[in-house]
């Protein structure tokens, strides 16, 4: 039995499909990477397996426990830090902790005790008599984050951790989920940074549209893409047609930004010297040319035929 | 199955008690209340301002005959005391209804605490937050040379009647915010509130109402709730002008009460 | 029409013409705006419309028998003695838009786009205090239509229900002026709003509801001394006496004081604001 199973997983909203049958598996100590763009699907997903939301459809096991019969069961044994951390600005840090941990049953000296080790955990242990009115963005993260530890759950769900802070914050929340998993906690994290679910995940799945196109070792899926990415910028709008016939000699098209042709480079690198006389001869003026081997975003454009929202193209 | 999560499934069982989390849940709010006392303003300014303008606009209607006293502040004390108790219990839904929207809401219902307790956390508040306006009118009307000749018991019954109005009102309020999702629904609580609460006996005794005022306040259950919160104010306590009030806050709080536990399931549907 | 076109309606007609002209113009497009922001909208004069009558409905049938009291006008009903005060809590409801929506403008940005334009900067001004100023004499009308099909008649007649119009439309300039000063010091909606409560509070401490002969004390004096009963006693007498010049001349010069008052804190917050921006 797995920390998550979900088969046939559905959810509408009236006539809209949010979660449109869904199946995911993921594995006791891993960091699940729940990848897609603004409206694909992700928090509802999350918020049925937290069991905040039903399941239109399908069926959903957490810690063992099925989401909709056995969802108290479920609640005692998760950790969840919710997008827009939603945190008292009016109470302290170890107020809120101890909440928390009354919440969860947890007794007094044992809550004591544990919203301290937390503190001092997520390095919050002097700001903890602190309103968290006061607190950064990236505090407010690592708060979140001791919240949903405090009653040590067997899965964390982490839904978009990073969204909106700053890149020192980001590093700091991504260190404290990669030494959580270190201890033996699976991790189910939603993000819409390909960095993000590059730098944590051990395996993802993608979702677009409310369904999942791509999932596995994101290393796999990256070798499966194939052939890196080849981009050209043209200097002369008017030539990207031609600039366009020229590269489909060398591989397939893919999507890429207005003024900009990208294919799967057939071949790789050693290609380049031909790519580049080809394009001098037909008269193409390049403005700009990059060679990438296939990232996650190669990923979701192979499997979406878009580039993520937000991605560098 | 694995060990790990073995160990877990033992842990899936325990039960949480539901005490410690409602009165953390009170503690919140009421510490809330410390450190934002702009909260406490209407509680306060409101109740106090019809206590003084009730008794002071309307004064010349003792005079009428039949009415039951020259004092009109024993007739009035009520009204307020009810009115700063409703404020208590829309107050109450304003507080459930951030919490939805800032999403601490979701906070709760993802913890294993029993969702009845989620319920009667903000009621046990309402209660506690109802003595503010209650005890300030109590002390201010016999400022003003209120009457109690229902004594000690007449006052319990007064707060028991405000601290009732609350609950129902609060419980009313939660089943509309949870169903809404919207600070903007406190709005239909506040006016509901009013509605209710003004076509009864707030201000004039039954035998004086004319037409359709006087068919509806038979009827209201205000009136009830206002009967046995001011008895004690002009005259004896009777158990004949207590056991209707009792009557509408238990009513009250079984219909209101259950609907918002509902309200908050569906919320997870 | 939107607030942009607005503004460059209110731009358009101000080539080539007197000054005068061009500035009433101008204020009257921006007059029509803000009407029309109010009528669109139900929650903008709803309240403003029901509430007061709902008041009057438990008033009038609370206190019927109060009429007889010694010290009472001579009244047909207690629903026509209240009139007055219906139609001053519709005018602190439509009243408070004037300055709310001030608040908006400057907080949306709006407001600094009109100053920077060609527009009168005075028109901006009147443009709002006219919405709102419109709105109170259509609801003034509405109420006392509405009474009058209950049987509350005026009994100055039409010309009466015209005076009570004109009434309603200065005393609403003067009630939107403090909203103004409010919002154009501040440049916050919220502490806008929230003055609001003060008017209800002040129509209370008043002879609105009932009269101040059946008061006592300190309380009496100050329903008495209350600018608002001040207003409501001529115009009272125009509901439930008949046609007075003398009671019009009252009714308006006191609503014409309070709106004097007013506008000249407004104003001269405005012109502050101006030196700011």
């Amino acid at each position: 039995m797995k920390p998550v199973e979900a088969e046939g997983l559905v959810r509408t909203f009236g006539d809209v499909t949010a979660v449109a049958g869904i199946d995911l598996q993921v594995d006791e100590g891993e960091i699940f990477g729940f990848l897609g763009p603004n409206g694909a699907g992700k928090s509802t997903t999350v918020r049925m397996l937290v069991t905040l939301l039903r399941p239109t459809a399908g069926n959903a096991r957490v810690a063992g426990f099925d989401v909709v019969k056995d969802a108290d069961s479920v609640r005692r044994l998760i950790g969840v830090a919710l997008q827009d951390a939603a945190i008292d600005p009016l109470m302290t840090g170890n107020e809120l902790l101890r909440l928390q941990a009354v919440l969860h049953g947890l007794g007094h000296r044992r809550a004591a005790n544990r919203s301290a080790e937390l503190l001092e955990r997520v390095g919050l242990t002097g700001a903890a008599n602190r309103r968290v009115g006061t607190y950064s963005g990236g505090m407010r993260r690592r708060l979140d984050l001791a919240l949903a530890l405090i009653h040590r759950p067997a899965v964390l769900f982490l839904d978009e951790p990073t969204t909106g802070l700053d890149p020192t914050s980001r590093v700091a929340v991504w260190e404290e989920v990669r030494a959580l998993n270190d201890d033996g906690t699976t991790v189910f994290l939603t993000t819409q940074y390909l960095e993000e679910a590059d730098e944590l995940a051990g395996r993802i799945a993608i979702i677009d549209g409310g369904v999942i196109v791509r999932e596995g070792d994101p290393t796999v899926l990256k070798g499966r893409v194939g052939d890196p990415t080849l981009r050209v910028e043209v200097a002369d709008n008017a030539t990207i047609e031609l600039a366009r016939r020229v590269l489909g000699a060398f591989g397939d098209e893919r999507p890429a930004r207005d003024g900009r042709v990208a294919i799967g480079l057939r071949g790789g690198a050693p290609r380049l010297t031909e790519v580049v006389r080809a394009l001098d001869e037909q008269g193409v003026p390049v403005a700009h040319f990059e060679l990438d081997s296939p990232s996650l975003d190669d990923v979701f454009a192979d499997a979406t035929g878009r580039r993520l929202e937000g991605a560098e193209t | 199955m694995t060990a790990a999560l073995d160990t877990e499934r033992d842990r899936s069982r325990s039960r949480v008690s539901s005490l410690f989390p409602v009165v953390w849940m009170c503690h919140r709010n009421l510490t809330r209340f410390t450190r934002l006392p702009a909260i406490l303003v209407p509680l306060i300014v409101m109740p106090v301002f019809f206590l003084v303008v009730f008794t002071s606009s309307f004064d010349g209607i003792t005079r009428l005959d039949g009415y039951p006293t020259e004092n009109l502040i024993n007739w009035v004390v009520a009204f307020a005391l009810l009115q700063g108790a409703m404020f208590s219990g829309v107050g109450t839904a304003g507080t459930v209804a951030n919490d939805i929207e800032n999403g601490f809401m979701d906070r709760l219902l993802v913890s294993p605490v029993r969702r009845g307790a989620i319920i009667v956390a903000p009621l046990t508040y309402t209660a506690i937050r109802a003595l503010i306006p209650l005890t300030l009118v109590t002390v201010l009307a016999f400022a003003m040379n209120a009457d109690v000749p229902g004594g000690i018991l007449g006052i319990v019954l007064a707060y028991t009647g405000g601290i009732g109005g609350a609950l129902v009102i609060g419980c009313f309020g939660l089943g509309v915010v949870l169903r809404t999702g919207d600070v903007r629904a406190m709005t239909i609580v506040q006016m509901t509130s009013f509605l209710v609460i003004f076509p009864s006996i707030g201000q004039v005794p039954i035998a004086l109402l004319d037409g359709w005022m006087e068919q509806v306040a038979r009827v209201n259950p205000a009136t009830n709730l206002l009967r046995m919160t001011r008895q004690g104010y002009l005259g004896d306590v009777t158990w004949a002008d207590t056991w209707p009030g009792l009557l509408v806050i238990a009513c009250g709080i079984a219909v209101f009460g259950p609907w918002a536990r509902a309200e908050l399931i569906r919320r997870t549907r | 029409m939107t607030a942009v076109q607005s503004a460059q309606r209110a731009q358009s007609v101000s080539r080539n013409r007197p000054r005068l002209l061009v500035g009433l113009e101008q204020a009257w497009v921006l007059t029509v705006r803000s009407v029309f922001a109010t009528v669109r909208k139900t929650d903008r004069w709803a309240p403003g419309l029901i509430f007061p009558l709902a008041m009057a409905a438990v008033y009038s049938s609370q206190f019927a028998r109060t009429t007889g009291l010694p010290g009472f006008p001579e009244v047909d009903s207690f629903l026509q003695f209240i009139l007055p005060a219906t139609i001053l809590q519709g005018i602190a409801f439509s009243a408070s838009n004037a300055g709310t929506d001030m608040a908006a403008d400057i907080e949306t940005g709006f407001f600094d786009r009109l100053v920077v334009s060609p527009v009168a900067r005075q028109s901006i001004f009147v443009g709002r205090v006219g919405g709102s100023a419109a709105a109170a004499g259509f609801q003034a009308g509405a109420h006392m239509a509405i009474f009058f099909l209950l049987g509350a008649p005026i009994e100055s007649g039409p010309a009466g229900a015209l005076a009570l119009i004109l009434i309603s439309v200065v005393l609403s300039v003067g009630i939107s002026g403090f909203g103004l000063a409010v919002a154009l010091r501040t440049g916050s909606s919220e502490a806008t709003q929230a003055m609001f409560p003060l008017f209800f509070m002040l129509v209370f401490v008043s002879s609105a509801f009932f009269p101040t002969e059946l008061m006592k004390g300190w309380y009496q004096t100050a329903a008495e001394n209350n600018p608002f009963s001040l207003v409501v006693n001529p115009t009272r007498q125009l509901v439930i006496s008949g046609w007075s010049w003398g009671d019009l001349s009252a009714a308006v010069g006191y609503s014409l004081l309070i709106a004097v008052v007013s506008l000249g804190l407004a104003y001269g917050a405005y012109v502050q604001r101006l030196k700011r921006s």
